[in-house]
């Protein structure tokens, strides 16, 4: 059905971040609704798409979840190359991945596309009694570098879902100004119906 | 799978004869539950050199490098283990020093087996009486796998700084190395150098693989082959259900999205066609067994061509299971020592049990008999089998096939 007034937006979304922070976790919470006490760690990278429909637009989401390892470093660039968000993830019972998380978030200021939208997530606060990173340190850092700080748990699946609307949200502001959005208005009325019909 | 399963496969326990041979077997299901599928219990990371339990371990192995740091080490911490690591190094430099190489010291009952690479030293230290070719070769997988993780960069890391620390680059594989030591034992493909396939192969003349390596869903991975050294191979791997995966692979780091389309017209022809509920309905099923060979009840208990078939129905235990994998693996390192291959077929009287290995061509056939059984009729029912399969050669064989011709 022809939904007039309402954009489709496909979007390129990697995640980064330490080793065994719940990068995973956190997709499969979003995608599949399921939550799984051992993750096998990830090889490479995994893809999931995964639609949201706002009031204002549909969003299908391409997600590169990468692996945490240090061995696979020199592959990042390679998924968030031409990506429109990411969400560098560390998790809050960790001082060592929230510096990496730090590192993660420098990386993406020099070398990512600069329109880049990047959210900070504090995973695994379910694990409160475990905590080595104060929710005021997260967000004083993600203020400091213009970064949206959300804290989440796969496990609980608290801000799981918020994390993902509120990167669809951005991402709808930000599109009018996408050349993908132009190059659609530009074509003639008769080509892009064509085109349509077709689908 | 189950956690009572994993919990039997476990460890090396020592074997025990052959209880007489079951009626009406259960049939069990190929692979058998207790393989791992991806992951393992996990190592015991409290112990190290000085506990007991650790030095009752049946089987160890060590990874390190010359400068004597430890790598990898299948039981304990590799942190508490510098001691121990460097106890190894300083064995091996001792005798590179005098000009030599240490391959293998025997204690008791006890083989410690070296393996010298560049600067990664492997070990393995052993009370499993397996054969030391066995466990030469499990030393050459064990490094073959780290070169696949790591690639051969990292020899150049220890040619610039012989201190490099190699651990956290191996970080979360501890599952692969265990996988890996544990089909040593109880995977014949990997002892046997033979490639397991399912019966689905017999009916359907295709080539249809399987392998269990934990759910990896929808990803791109990459590797550096050995033979490729200046290359990347890209493969884009995607679960068609838990058990089956289709791998596509790719020298194009930008082929995802082609590889996608390529793998929903690939789906759609496997769906279309129902080789993928034939396939698992094979695996259900399990792979061929003795009984649908076209013999007559005969004496023979367990048979296993390598390459394409193996059968273990009447061995109702891990534990005899295991002991008959490295009786077959014992048979394997004798008649393979020279590179020639076996020439001849081999009869062996093992204890209680007979054990046969022929090689009439391009196949070999391993196959266990009752103590009981008479040894004229024991190779006369090879020879049927070995006919038998020299008949439908062309059915169950890949001839001619090389999968790395382009």
């Amino acid at each position: 059905m022809a939904r007039t007034g309402n954009k489709n937006i496909q979007a390129k979304l990697v995640l980064l971040g330490d080793m065994g922070t719940g990068k995973t976790s956190l997709v499969l919470r979003f995608v599949t609704g399921k939550f799984l006490e051992y993750q096998e760690s990830t090889i490479g990278a995994a893809f999931f798409t995964q639609v949201l429909s706002l009031n204002e637009a549909t969003i299908k989401f391409d997600i590169w979840d990468t692996a945490g390892q240090e061995r696979y470093h020199s592959l990042a660039p390679m998924y968030y190359r031409g990506a429109a968000a990411a969400v560098v993830v560390y998790d809050i019972t960790s001082m060592e991945s929230f510096v990496r998380a730090k590192k993660w978030v420098q990386e993406l200021q020099r070398q990512a596309n600069p329109t880049l939208i990047m959210f900070l997530a504090g995973n695994k606060a379910d694990l409160e009694e475990k905590r080595k990173v104060g929710f005021e340190e997260g967000e004083q850092y993600a203020k400091e570098n213009g970064l949206v700080f959300l804290e989440t748990s796969a496990k609980t699946a608290q801000n799981v879902n918020e994390l993902f609307y509120e990167i669809a949200k951005k991402l709808a502001k930000a599109s009018p100004s996408r050349p993908t959005g132009i190059k659609l208005h530009s074509r003639s009325q008769q080509n892009s119906r064509r085109m349509f019909c077709c689908s | 799978m189950s956690s009572e399963s994993r919990a039997s496969s476990s460890g090396d326990e020592a074997s025990e004869p052959y209880p007489n041979p079951i009626p009406k077997p259960p049939r069990i299901n190929w692979p058998p539950s207790h393989w791992p599928r991806g992951y393992q219990e996990k190592r015991h990371v409290d112990e190290d050199d000085a506990s007991l339990s650790w030095r009752k371990r049946k089987k160890h192995f060590f990874i390190l490098s010359n400068s004597g740091k430890p790598i990898y080490s299948r039981h304990g911490d590799e942190h508490k283990l510098a001691g121990f690591s460097a106890t190894l190094q300083a064995i091996i430099s001792f005798v590179e020093n005098g000009g030599d190489h240490v391959k293998l010291v025997r204690a008791g009952k006890h083989q410690v087996v070296f393996l010298v690479k560049g600067p990664i030293y492997l070990v393995c230290i052993s009370c499993t009486e397996e054969p030391y070719e066995s466990l030469r070769m499990q030393l050459e997988l064990i490094y073959g796998q780290m070169l696949l993780i790591l690639t051969k960069s990292v020899i150049r890391c220890f040619e610039k700084n012989p201190k490099f620390d190699m651990t956290p680059l191996l970080g979360g594989t501890d599952i692969v190395f265990s996988s890996l030591i544990h089909s040593f034992s109880w995977n014949p493909a990997t002892f046997l150098h033979a490639v397991f396939c399912l019966a689905i192969l017999m009916c359907k003349h295709k080539v249809i693989s399987l392998n269990h390596l934990g759910h990896l869903n929808l990803s791109l991975q990459f590797a550096c082959l050995d033979t490729y050294p200046m290359a990347f191979l890209y493969a884009y791997v995607h679960y068609l259900d838990a058990d089956t995966y289709l791998m596509l692979l790719t020298t194009s780091s930008d082929a995802f999205y082609h590889l996608k389309d390529c793998r929903i017209r690939i789906e759609m022809v496997l769906l279309k066609s129902s080789v993928l509920s034939e396939i698992q309905r094979s695996m259900i099923d399990g792979g061929m067994r003795v009984e649908e060979l076209p013999l007559d009840p005969l004496p023979l208990y367990f048979g296993s061509v390598r390459v394409f078939w193996s059968s273990h129905h009447q061995i109702s235990s891990p534990r005899q299971q295991k002991r008959l994998y490295r009786a077959y693996q014992k048979l394997y390192a004798s008649c393979m020592t020279e590179e020639m291959g076996p020439t001849k077929p081999s009869f062996e009287e093992m204890k209680t049990t007979f054990y046969y290995v022929g090689s009439p061509q391009d196949f070999e056939l391993y196959a266990a008999f009752d103590p009981l059984a008479d040894k004229a009729l024991a190779i006369k029912t090879c020879n049927r089998v070995c006919q038998w399969v020299k008949d439908v050669e062309n059915e169950i064989f890949l001839l001619g096939a090389s999968p790395f011709s382009w």
